[in-house]
């Protein structure tokens, strides 16, 4: 649990924003832009269309896209990204069945320190394989990553596929001894979330957020199960699973069918309920976190999990 | 203050420390014995240590800092080696400590089979956080594959917790399905589905009989000789309560350390809590009634009355993604009802067993919403009698409406073939439907689905029922039974297109209504398994008809009739002797012959079938399946070779068809006939298949019958060799068992697909030889002589009747 005891500020995502359809182009629903200002005001006065630019790309290909290099590629504000010290960015399309509910993208910034992975894999003749992926500094474990492949049930990626839910893997260095977990553990790499991105056409994709100790993506995961079939038809969601730097796990087995529920439009995850899209909130969580990003997966014409994570 | 000693650092006697402290602090002066070299951690979390989904930290009840707080002497990783209850005291490791009271909380060892190799290196149980470590070391050699002894909760959570760190990994499972304790068969099935999944590989059935190695483990052999390699075997086939320190301290001992409702042991000063305890005959091993003992026995010591009781238990499995829930008895029994709900699409099953008006138990599998719910009716014992009928959709019912009779149907993904003849798809038909099709014809015209055989008719209209809705009024079909609102011809149709492969799978994916199908849909879902899925699928004897189970035809006297099998309907001096023998030895009534040329020793009592059958096997004499679905006589004429009007050797053809065919399980009975000469002496255009010779070759004809009706077979082909007349009578057999309705006869069933479409099926030379390649592949699986495999002791006493009542009656 040494990501739950970790304290520092750096974080690995510097920028996270919610872009949501209206019309026939994308429009920016949410922000968390720290304090890179004229990078939020350059994205408050852009729309993107079907194709155009990062988030477009991910609507209009319907998959998660990594976009490693900003700076002189379709990225529509490349200029501003350059400014605000901003080299890669992930976009992640929510679906539910065919309809597109929002594009969530994540920005980051390369130094030789911030260590970290977000990860797209996709299936390949029956297996998992790395569609792209940005780590920061750790250069070894990406070679590693991309010379690596999942069959279902096997490992983070080939457990969410296998399981089709969201899975939060503790202590990814430790214990694993096989050569992306021996990687892992060297770039510092502890906590890992795994998450199922439905598309349409049914071609799999797993997001995998992998923290660092020294600049984690998140201090605080939680898991949050929305099924009718775990909770009921009330559009509520129940925190199945969770590991907070401040409060340890957020788990409890003595607790087990009263674990703490939100129903839609109760704070931010009854937000995501409500609206069934991506909410980015800077608003302070009663944990004391300055931020979060909540993320639902929708599976078979349901909102089915959330994931949420807190800096 | 009074010394409290307690043996065992688990979570019952952890539980009981924590209520004890919160009542009154300063009651005992507590010294804690644990074998482990640690405190007290929540033992049931272990599986999500073992997966990675969650760190130890996370699971540490009691840390050191909680222990200190409360003054507690941690005596971890010391084992006691007695109790002197004379003086009031624990034997240590290291020391003595004395007490005024005593708990064992000693727990439970994991069940070690002794079977060979069991103490090699890399073969471990599955108890505590050590295992759990090893466990995981070992997942770290890359490529590494283990085998999990054992399907129980435990065990699977092992197996998921292996194959996410990497791990290849085999289930063997001794019972027919997984947790068979807690889950009844259905719910098996999709929890098996469930875990091949995700890469595990499961074996049901499976015994083992050793495992391999030399210095460290290697592999894993089981009893029908598999062998499975394997660098870690992990044994989860259970727990023993550890109560070897009680019993030698002289505390009465029976499965387990023995204790009243205040957790008391034969020693007043002596109580027990956990998987070590033994009440009212009930052992434990869920955490639920190891709280409430521990709830008990804090306020016993605390000097407040109360009294445990067994109460009922659920179970969850913690994998992740696997939703199953089970709670009190779901055994079949008189007087018991089942309520049942199943969605193929979400794989989706829901059971209620109800007795005397009351919910006694439930088990679910993918949707577990309304477990809670349900396992309050069956511990509170409340009277449903008022919400039975929507007492499935749970407390929010009330939304609930009638199962969909379509759910199967709409279940299957787009690439399921409907149409097996023209390879038509459900999403061919869906487009079909959605571009304008409004109708059966207007689908064949578009998609040619349903244009062949017919079969799949009633599929089709299912299809443009649900992809219509209201708008659509098809004909429908007869369902199987009232089991199911599906045809025969559309289950046929799903078991071959969704390789279904099991009877539960049947049942869950085809949306059965009820658990495990009925005494009209067993047999005939067993026939069409086992026609389709030679190889992996077993007969089932139990859904067969009485004379097929027992291979003879029962009597109205309750006696049995015995025909061996005469190829062609020849014998010779040697068989009639022997069945002239056995006829005098078993007081047959009488000896008879059929008409179709075999003898018939009617009045065999059915203890004496495996003595009559044995016997007859020695005189080189098999079954003649007078009994069965499946290949009954092959009549011939002497042919030829005796008359002076016979065309050609049709007793050596009849034999060698006989030969070719006998064995093979078929939709009804199957008779042939081969006649030398249009003169038909052997009756064969009154039989399913029947061929009359001629000078130019053999003329084939199908579809006759005799009984109930008669009907001359109609002329299928005409052909010049008994090469090609064997190839296509073998080819025809099989073209009806593949795709007949059970207990349509053969002329039924080419009244409905037409002789036309079974003539043009057959003449492609391809598919006829296709055909006979799988016919001979059935008949590698089931062309034996039932007889020889039921004279051995265990036979002769399943037949022995259960106690011999006219003995009796005469003393």
């Amino acid at each position: 649990m040494e990501t739950a005891t970790d304290t520092t500020t750096r974080t690995f995502i510097q920028v996270s924003e919610v872009w949501v359809p209206q019309g026939d182009s994308l429009k920016l629903a949410a922000g968390d832009y720290g304090d890179l200002a004229l990078f939020e005001e350059a994205s408050r006065q852009e729309t993107f269309a079907r194709g155009e630019g990062l988030p477009g790309k991910a609507w209009a290909e319907a998959r998660p896209v990594v976009l490693k290099d900003l700076d002189g590629s379709y990225f529509k504000r490349a200029d501003a990204a350059r400014a605000a010290g901003l080299t890669s960015a992930v976009a992640v399309p929510v679906f539910d069945g065919k309809a597109l509910k929002a594009v969530l993208v994540v920005i980051c910034s390369d130094d030789d320190t911030r260590t970290g992975a977000i990860e797209v894999w996709s299936e390949k003749d029956g297996l998992l394989m790395l569609d792209d992926g940005y780590y920061g500094a750790a250069k070894h474990f990406e070679w590693v990553s991309q010379h690596t492949h999942f069959p279902r049930g096997q490992g983070l990626p080939g457990g969410v596929w296998a399981a089709e839910t969201p899975m939060l893997l503790r202590d990814l260095g430790s214990g694993y001894r096989f050569i992306r977990a021996d990687s892992a553990g060297k770039a510092g790499l502890t906590t890992g979330l795994g998450v199922p991105i439905p598309v349409p056409g049914g071609r799999t994709y797993v997001l995998t957020l992998l923290s660092a100790r020294g600049t984690p993506i998140a201090r605080r995961f939680e898991l949050w199960d929305a099924r009718a079939a775990r909770v009921g038809k009330a559009h509520d969601a129940v925190l199945v699973d969770g590991i907070c730097a401040r409060e340890g796990a957020l788990w409890d087995p003595d607790n087990a069918g009263n674990e703490p529920q939100v129903t839609a439009w109760q704070g931010p995850i009854g937000r995501v309920l409500g609206t069934g899209a991506p909410v980015v909130e800077t608003e302070t969580h009663p944990a004391g976190y300055a931020s979060m990003v909540a993320l639902p997966i929708h599976k078979d014409g349901e909102l089915a999990h959330i994931v949420a994570w807190y800096c | 203050m009074q010394k409290l000693v307690v043996i065992g650092a688990g979570m019952a006697s952890g539980r009981v420390l924590e209520h004890l402290f919160e009542t009154d602090p300063d009651a005992y002066d507590v010294t804690l014995f644990n074998a482990e070299p640690r405190g007290n951690y929540n033992r049931i979390m272990l599986s999500p240590v073992l997966s990675g989904e969650k760190s130890y930290d996370e699971i540490v009840t009691h840390d050191d800092d909680w222990y200190g707080e409360r003054n507690i002497t941690c005596r971890f990783g010391e084992r006691v080696m007695g109790i002197d209850r004379a003086r009031k005291v624990v034997i240590g490791e290291h020391g003595e400590a004395p007490y005024d009271k005593l708990i064992l909380g000693t727990g439970s060892d994991p069940f070690i089979i002794p079977i060979e190799g069991h103490d090699l290196p890399g073969v471990i149980s599955y108890r505590d956080l050590d295992d759990t470590n090893a466990m995981i070391e070992a997942s770290g050699a890359p490529g590494g594959s283990a085998v999990v002894i054992g399907g129980g909760l435990l065990g699977l959570e092992a197996a998921a917790g292996l194959r996410l760190r990497g791990m290849e990994v085999t289930v063997l499972h001794l019972a027919g399905h997984l947790m068979e304790r807690q889950l009844d068969e259905a719910a098996g099935y999709l929890l098996q589905k469930d875990l091949e999944k995700r890469g595990i590989t499961v074996l049901t059935g499976a015994s083992t009989k050793a495992i391999r190695g030399t210095d460290q483990v290697e592999g894993v052999t089981l009893e029908d000789g598999t062998e499975i390699d394997a660098g870690l075997v992990v044994m989860a086939v259970g727990i023993r309560p550890a109560a070897t320190l009680a019993k030698e301290a002289g505390l009465e001992v029976g499965k387990a350390v023995k204790v009243d409702a205040q957790m008391q042991t034969s020693d007043p000063d002596i109580y027990a809590v956990g998987e070590c305890v033994e009440f009212d005959g009930t052992l434990f091993g869920l955490v639920a009634p190891l709280y409430e003992q521990a709830r008990v026995l804090a306020r016993t010591l605390a000097g407040e009355e109360d009294a445990f009781v067994v109460k009922q238990l659920s179970t969850k499995l913690k994998v992740t993604g696997c939703d199953l829930f089970s709670a009190g008895d779901f055994a079949e029994g008189e007087g018991r009802e089942d309520i049942v709900f199943r969605d193929p699409a979400r794989g989706v099953y829901k059971r209620l067993v109800i007795e005397d008006d009351k919910l006694v138990g439930a088990v679910m599998y993918g949707d577990t919403a309304d477990s809670n719910w349900f396992f309050g009716l069956i511990k509170d014992g409340t009277e449903i009698e008022e919400m039975r009928e929507t007492l499935i959709f749970g407390p929010g019912f009330q939304g609930g409406a009638a199962a969909d009779p379509m759910a199967a149907v709409a279940a299957l993904p787009p690439e399921a073939e409907i149409c097996g003849c023209n390879g038509v798809c459900k999403g061919q038909i869906v487009d079909a439907i959605q571009d304008g099709a409004t109708d059966l014809g207007t689908v064949k015209t578009a998609t040619k689905a349903s244009a062949s055989c017919g079969t799949c008719t009633n599929l089709v209209e299912q299809l443009l029922s649900v992809t219509l809705g209201a708008d659509y009024a098809g004909q429908g079909a007869q369902p199987v039974c009232g089991c199911t609102d599906l045809s025969h011809e559309d289950v046929r149709r799903l078991i071959k297109s969704q390789e279904l492969k099991s009877q539960p799978a049947v049942w869950q994916e085809l949306a059965w209504k009820t658990p495990n199908g009925c005494h009209v849909c067993r047999p005939a879902i067993n026939y069409y398994l086992l026609a389709d899925w030679p190889l992996e699928y077993a007969d089932d004897p139990q859904s067969r008809f009485v004379n097929e189970r027992n291979h003879a035809n029962i009597q109205k006297d309750g006696t049995y009739s015995v025909v061996p099998r005469m190829w062609g309907g020849l014998t010779n001096a040697d068989e009639l002797r022997a069945i002239a023998d056995a006829a005098e030895k078993y007081a047959v009534q009488t000896v008879k012959v059929t008409g179709g040329q075999r003898i018939d020793l009617l009045g065999v009592k059915k203890e004496d079938l495996p003595a009559i059958w044995s016997d007859l096997n020695a005189a080189g004499l098999v079954s003649g399946h007078a009994y069965s679905k499946g290949l009954r006589t092959v009549k011939t004429c002497v042919g030829r070779e005796h008359c002076r009007f016979g065309t050609q050797d049709s007793t050596a053809l009849g034999v060698q068809l006989e030969k070719r065919l006998w064995g093979s399980w078929t939709p009804h009975k199957v008779k042939l006939g081969v006649s030398g000469c249009p003169r038909n002496c052997a009756e064969a255009t009154c039989k399913d298949i029947g061929i009359v010779c001629v000078e130019s070759g053999f003329e084939i004809g199908v579809g006759g019958a005799a009984g109930m009706d008669v009907k001359e077979v109609e002329p299928l082909v005409k052909v010049a060799t008994e090469d090609e007349a064997e190839a296509w009578v073998v080819a025809f057999v099989q073209l009806y068992r593949e795709h007949a309705k059970y207990l349509d006869r053969a002329y039924k069933w080419i009244a409905k697909v037409g002789l036309d479409w079974v003539r043009e099926t057959l003449s492609d030379d391809a598919t006829r030889a296709a055909l006979v390649e799988r016919f001979d592949l059935s008949q590698s699986v089931y062309q034996k002589d039932p007889w020889a495999e039921r004279s051995d002791a265990k036979t002769r006493r399943d037949y022995a009747p259960l106690a011999d009542f006219t003995l009796e009656a005469a003393e």
